[in-house]
């Protein structure tokens, strides 16, 4: 019965509540769509086939697909089991093993690839070392690797921790009292539970590190991968001169990101 | 014993979660461990599943000390609170887990799990996922995961709570059921004593860190150990009386005199002591002249209807306040009325002290 006589008073409240964020967000989503739109505007002016067809572009497209997928590995076999750890445990240093996991994200990603120049370059003890054995770690496909799992290695330990932070500790521990062991556990429980957090946190550091362009540039500005190349394009030949590496860079994100959703709901996904 | 606790103590930094704990539990039998909210109780849990390592004291299972042993290597299943099925696994997966961890072979398996599933009555389910299952039908499952490796202990962590009042009856039903007819050592913890007297062949009172009380359930509700265990096993009455005479051992309540014949409980003539007396002992009905009963006049100040009966609190004259359970008809608000508390039903504690004589 309150329901009736609810409803009438209720709903231009709803509308006013929805009116605040509707506005707003608008907004925002408008300032995201405008650039996209204009910028796909251009595709019509340019020669994609020829923009991709010259041997740099090729070149930069090969070493990106490459580069990102090593450093999307690497931060994802390095960063799970330690977001698991900042999830499940705590220990003295924690507030400081947490600082540095956000730390690539606060410094600029030009001043990162500085800081990878100076422990790492050449005229460092290490860097010397490397390239004298033949793998030098700076202008490199190697240094870009570096250069992109610095940057984008924290999106999968932070989105990771998140996913395992959500599992409720008693599931990990009734594993533990029906005989499994901390390793069986992780493996049988902490990981299919948390997947679907663990992929979004794969697909953004991939994403971040094809993308990468402000620590690549310092550490590697040779051999170029993709972003490099739009650099180099643009400024010689301006905007138009961009578009086909631009749009191939976009695609790839978004078929990577497609297809790991699309492999997500292979196995028994529990959506939550 | 098929599980002991020696001295168990635990802190949380600087916080006595569990103080000096020592029970057992023997082959077959079904403790229950009883306490509020807060009273260490799932500490205790932990710490036999080993999930805590107690500061200090000894757990024992089956005579050996387990108190470094890990959780996997113990042979102590845990059902808790809330259900934590596997949700990427089918019904009969989950059962299974904890077969497949010891190595048993695939046959074996299933017919281990059909056997248990068909305990909780959940055959056919086998091949849903939890999320299908009512709240229920859960935790039966869950029940017989823990079961199907055989575990030395079953440890039950408040598995009935968030259930409704029909349901969590049933399931209470099935728990004494399954208990008996797989003779598992059972530990059964619970805030709630009706389940705690319903089920357990023991119990064990927690308060504040510390056994209040342990032994036969109706022994304890009947002669409670400590105040502490009067009052949450059952609802209790306190009444503060005055000795007037050591022997035989008279208590005065304003000016009503009450003689407590048998006790043991030596007390000096003014001291102070405590009355613990049930809700359901007292009545409006005039006392026996007889001496085997004494009233107690006060005056009504609520009256609450919970249908099957009336709650009558009234405040006596010496400031006491106390419950009436009243089947039929009560007195009215503010009426002056006496109420006849039987000798026989009271139990006198010392202050704050546990030793207690019950008296008949």
């Amino acid at each position: 019965m309150s329901g009736t006589d609810a409803l009438p008073i209720s709903r231009p409240n709803r509308t006013a509540e929805l009116l605040v964020p509707a506005l707003l967000g608008g907004l925002i989503l408008a300032y995201f769509a405008l650039p996209f739109v204009a910028f796909l505007s251009r595709t019509g002016a340019a020669n994609i086939t020829a923009g991709l067809s010259t041997p740099e572009t090729q070149h930069a497209i090969r070493n990106s697909l490459i580069t990102a997928p090593i450093a999307t590995a690497i931060s994802t076999v390095l960063g799970v089991p330690l977001a698991y750890v900042l999830a499940r445990r705590s220990f003295p240093g924690k507030r400081l093993v947490e600082g540095l996991v956000v730390l690539p994200l606060i410094v600029p990603p030009v001043v990162g690839g500085a800081m990878i120049i100076t422990a790492v370059g050449r005229f460092t003890p290490i860097g010397s070392a490397a390239a004298a054995v033949g793998v030098p770690l700076t202008d490199s496909l190697l240094g870009v690797v570096l250069a992109q799992t610095f940057v984008a290695a924290p999106f999968v330990i932070i989105t990771a921790r998140a996913g395992f932070g959500a599992i409720d500790e008693r599931l990990e521990q009734a594993s533990r009292s029906l005989g499994y062991g901390p390793l069986a556990t992780f493996r049988n429980v902490s990981l299919p539970l948390a997947h679907g957090a663990i992929l979004a946190g794969i697909v953004l550091t991939f994403a971040r590190a094809i993308g990468e362009f402000g620590a690549t540039m310092m550490v590697a500005y040779n051999p170029r991968t993709m972003p490099t190349r739009i650099w180099v394009d643009f400024i010689a030949g301006g905007i138009d001169a961009i578009v086909p590496l631009a749009l191939t860079l976009l695609g790839i994100t978004l078929v990577v990101l497609a297809a790991v959703q699309r492999l997500a709901r292979v196995p028994t996904v529990i959506d939550r | 014993m098929t599980l002991e606790l020696e001295g168990v103590s635990h802190r949380y930094g600087d916080e006595l979660a569990v103080s000096d704990v020592s029970f057992g539990a023997e082959p077959g039998e079904l403790v229950g461990l009883l306490g509020p909210s807060g009273c260490g109780k799932t500490t205790l849990v932990q710490a036999i599943a080993g999930h805590v390592r107690p500061t200090a004291g000894r757990i024992l299972l089956r005579g050996d000390d387990v108190t470094d042993t890990p959780p996997e290597r113990r042979h102590v299943s845990v059902v808790f609170q809330r259900p934590t099925l596997y949700p990427h696994m089918t019904v009969s997966e989950n059962v299974a887990y904890g077969l497949a961890a010891r190595g048993m072979d695939r046959e074996e398996r299933d017919a281990r799990t059909r056997d248990y599933l068909d305990l909780v009555d959940l055959e056919e389910q086998c091949d849903s996922y939890p999320t299908e299952l009512s709240g229920g039908q859960q935790r039966r499952v869950e029940l017989a995961r823990a079961l199907a490796p055989q575990p030395d202990v079953l440890l039950l962590d408040e598995p009935l709570s968030g259930l409704d009042p029909t349901l969590r009856e049933r399931l209470r039903d099935e728990i004494a059921r399954i208990q008996r007819e797989t003779g598992v050592t059972t530990l059964f913890v619970t805030h709630d004593q009706e389940d705690a007297m319903a089920l357990a062949d023991r119990l064990v009172v927690m308060n504040d860190g510390r056994v209040a009380g342990s032994g036969h359930p109706r022994r304890l509700y009947d002669s409670p150990p400590t105040p502490f265990v009067a009052s949450f096993l059952g609802r209790s009455n306190t009444l503060s009386g005055t000795v007037v005479n050591q022997d035989p051992l008279t208590v005065a309540f304003g000016d009503a005199e009450l003689s407590l014949d048998g006790t043991n409980l030596r007390r000096s003539e003014g001291e102070t002591v405590l009355c613990h007396v049930r809700p359901k002992d007292l009545s409006f009905a005039p006392a026996e002249t007889n001496g085997a009963s004494v009233s107690v006049t006060g005056e009504v100040k609520r009256i609450v209807d919970l249908g099957r009966r009336y709650d009558v609190t009234l405040e006596t004259r010496t400031g006491d306040e106390v419950v009436v359970e009243e089947p039929a008809r009560p007195p009215s608000r503010d009426e002056s009325v006496s109420v006849s508390v039987p000798g026989d039903c009271v139990t006198v504690f010392d202050g704050e002290q546990s030793d207690s004589s019950r008296l008949s």
